[in-house]
C-alpha cells in the first residue's frame, strides 16, 4: 500500500517553458506510484517568471512503496514547434537572457565532438548557456532600438566636415578616457587623466612670446606637429584636472607675453636658433673680405657694403641653415657653393 | 518642420507616458516592446549630463547650452573570446550606422597572451610544472565627428548591451574653442615688473 507518512508536505512547483504556471501540490493523500528513476526538476533562468522550488520526495529509493513519487508530468511540446517562420523574434528574446533550447528554433550544436561523432545537441548543452549570446540583438531588434533612440541624438554641424576646418575653429583638443568593466570596483583611476592639446599657431603669440612659451613648456611641445600637450593627472576628479589644464594654459600664455627685466641678459647660449648677425662667422667673413680688398681701406660703410653683397648673403643663408637644421647632403652642397662664390674660387 | 518635430515629440511623449504606466506584458507589437525596454532603461537613470536629455520622462527639451563636439571617439573592447567580439562589433557598427554615426575605422589589434608556469604539485616535484595562459583579444572601433548628445546615447546603448566577460575603454577627444581669456594678452609687453593677475 502506498501512503505518505504523516507530517510530510511536499510542495512541488513546476514550471513549463514559457508560461508561468505554478502548481502547488500539498501531499497528504496517497498517490499511485509511477516508477521513475529520478524526478527531473525543470530549471530555467528566464527572468520575470516563476520560482522553481522543487523538493524531492523524501526517500532516495523508489523501490519500497513507503515513499511514493508524484506522477511525473510529461514535458510539453517545445515552443519551437509552434513558432512560425515569420514570427517577431524581438518579442521572443527582448532582453539579454541565457540560451533556452526550447525557445531557439535553430539546430545548433556546440561542444567537443565525441570520437567519430558530432558536437552535442542543444538540449541540455551547458556550453551554449555559458557563452554570451546575441539573440536579443538581431538586426531587426537593433533597428527598433535605434528608432527609439533617434530623438535623443543631435546632428553634427555640416560646416565642420573636414579636420582642418575643425582645427581652425576649435583648436583646443581635450582627451579623456572612460572604462567599463566588471570587477570588485567600477572605478578606474586612469579615468581622471585629462590631456589638452593645442597648436601654438592658433594662439595669439608674437615672436618673443612664442620663444618664451617654448622655454616654459620644455618637453611638452612637439616641433614637427607644432602641438603643445598638457597632461593633467594630479587631481582626483576629471573635472578638476580639466580646470587645472585650462588654468595652466592661461598662465603660460600670459606669462609668455610678460617681459621681465632679467630677460635682457639673454646670452648667445640661451638662443633657440642660430643668428648670423654678430656671430663669429660674420666677423670672420668680413675680415677675410677686407683683407682681400686691401685697397678700399677700413671703414664702417665698407663693411656694410660687403654685407649687402649677394654672395655674402648666400653664405649667411648656408651657414644659418647648417647650424639650425644640422648637416645633410643638400646643406653641405649649398655651403660649398656659397664659399666658392664668396672666395671667387 | 518645427511643427512636425513638436507633434512628433508630443506623440512620443504620450507614448512614453502610457508605456510607463502600464504593466502589460509585452505581447503585442514589437515596436512597442522595443521602445518600452529601451525607454525604461534610459529613463530609469535619474540624471543626464547634456542638454538635450531631460530627467522627467514626459518630453524632450532642448536647452541653449552648446553641445560638446567630439572629433574622435575610440572604443576599445577587450575579451577572452574572439567570436563574442565579432558579434559585438557587428552590433556596434550596425547601431552606429542606424543612428547616423560615422564609423571611420574598425580594426583588430593583436591579441595579448599572458602565460604563467606554475608548479604542478603542492609540495616538491620541481621538475613538473603546469602552464596556463590568458588570451585577451581586442577590437577597436573609431567614430569621428560625433556630438555630445549622440555620443552619450550611443555609448550608453553600447555599454548596456556589453556581453559578460567583455571590458570596454572609451577614449574621447573633444574639441573646444580657444577660451576668451587667452585671445588677447592681459597687458602690453613692457619691460617692468607687472603684478600678477
Amino acid at each position: 500500500m502506498n501512503f505518505v507518512p504523516f507530517g510530510i508536505r511536499s510542495y512541488w512547483v513546476k514550471m513549463a517553458t514559457h508560461s508561468s504556471k505554478a502548481l502547488f501540490c500539498v501531499g497528504r493523500t496517497s498517490f499511485s506510484y509511477i516508477g521513475l528513476s529520478k524526478s527531473t526538476s525543470r530549471v530555467s533562468y528566464a527572468t520575470a517568471l516563476s520560482v522553481n522550488n522543487s523538493h524531492r520526495n523524501k526517500g532516495p529509493s523508489d523501490k519500497n512503496g513507503r515513499f511514493p513519487r508524484r506522477p511525473k508530468r510529461e514535458p510539453g511540446e517545445p515552443r519551437t514547434e509552434k513558432m512560425a517562420p515569420d514570427q517577431d523574434w524581438t518579442s521572443v528574446y527582448p532582453a539579454a537572457t541565457p540560451f533556452r533550447p526550447n525557445s531557439v528554433p535553430l539546430p545548433v550544436r556546440m561542444g567537443f565532438p565525441v570520437k567519430g561523432g558530432v558536437p552535442p545537441q542543444k538540449k541540455g548543452n551547458l556550453e551554449l548557456i555559458k557563452i554570451p549570446n546575441f539573440l536579443h540583438l538581431t538586426p531587426a531588434a537593433i533597428r527598433k532600438h535605434c528608432e527609439a533612440l533617434k530623438p535623443f541624438c543631435t546632428e553634427w554641424p555640416s560646416a565642420l566636415d573636414t579636420d582642418p576646418k575643425c582645427d581652425e575653429r576649435f583648436p583646443v583638443k581635450i582627451e579623456s578616457r572612460e572604462f567599463v568593466s566588471a570587477g570588485p570596483s567600477i572605478r578606474n583611476p586612469a579615468a581622471r587623466v585629462v590631456q589638452l592639446s593645442i597648436k601654438l599657431s592658433s594662439l595669439n603669440l608674437d615672436d618673443h612670446a612664442r620663444k618664451k612659451m617654448l622655454k616654459l613648456v620644455g618637453e611638452r611641445y612637439c616641433r614637427d606637429t607644432d602641438v603643445l600637450t598638457i597632461r593633467a593627472d594630479s587631481c582626483p576628479l576629471r573635472q578638476q584636472n580639466y580646470d587645472y589644464a585650462m588654468y595652466l594654459l592661461t598662465v603660460l600664455y600670459h606669462e609668455s607675453w610678460k617681459i621681465e627685466a632679467w630677460e635682457a641678459e639673454k646670452t648667445v647660449a640661451d638662443m633657440e636658433e642660430y643668428m648670423w648677425e654678430d656671430s663669429p662667422s660674420q666677423r670672420n667673413i668680413v675680415e677675410l673680405l677686407m683683407r682681400m680688398k686691401v685697397s678700399e681701406g677700413d671703414g664702417q660703410e665698407v663693411r656694410e657694403q660687403l654685407l649687402e653683397r649677394r654672395d655674402v648673403q648666400e653664405y649667411k643663408d648656408s651657414v644659418t641653415r647648417l647650424k639650425n637644421e644640422g648637416e645633410s647632403e643638400s646643406s653641405m652642397l649649398q655651403y660649398k657653393e656659397a664659399v666658392k662664390k664668396v672666395l671667387n674660387v | 518642420m518645427a511643427a512636425l518635430m513638436a507633434v512628433r515629440r508630443q506623440f512620443l511623449a504620450c507614448f512614453r507616458l502610457t508605456r510607463d504606466i502600464s504593466q502589460v506584458r509585452c505581447l503585442g507589437t514589437s515596436f512597442v516592446q522595443g521602445k518600452c525596454s529601451i525607454n525604461r532603461s534610459l529613463l530609469s537613470q535619474t540624471h543626464f549630463h547634456t542638454s538635450a536629455l531631460v530627467s522627467t520622462p514626459s518630453a524632450i527639451t532642448v536647452t541653449e547650452e552648446p553641445d560638446t563636439l567630439f572629433q574622435k571617439v575610440v572604443i576599445l573592447v577587450k575579451g577572452h573570446d574572439k567570436a563574442v567580439l565579432d558579434s559585438y562589433e557587428f552590433f556596434a557598427s550596425l547601431a552606429a550606422k542606424e543612428l547616423g554615426i560615422n564609423v571611420s575605422k574598425v580594426s583588430e589589434p593583436r591579441k595579448d597572451i599572458e602565460r604563467m608556469t606554475l608548479l604542478k604539485s603542492v609540495h616538491i616535484f620541481k621538475k613538473h610544472r603546469v602552464q596556463y595562459e590568458m588570451r585577451t583579444h581586442y577590437r577597436r572601433i573609431e567614430l569621428s565627428h560625433i556630438t555630445g548628445c549622440t555620443a552619450q546615447v550611443y555609448l550608453e546603448y553600447i555599454q548596456r548591451n556589453l556581453p559578460e566577460g567583455v571590458a570596454m575603454e572609451v577614449t574621447k577627444t573633444s574639441m573646444e574653442k580657444v577660451p576668451d581669456h587667452i585671445l588677447e594678452p592681459m597687458w602690453k609687453p613692457k619691460p617692468a615688473d607687472e603684478p600678477n593677475q
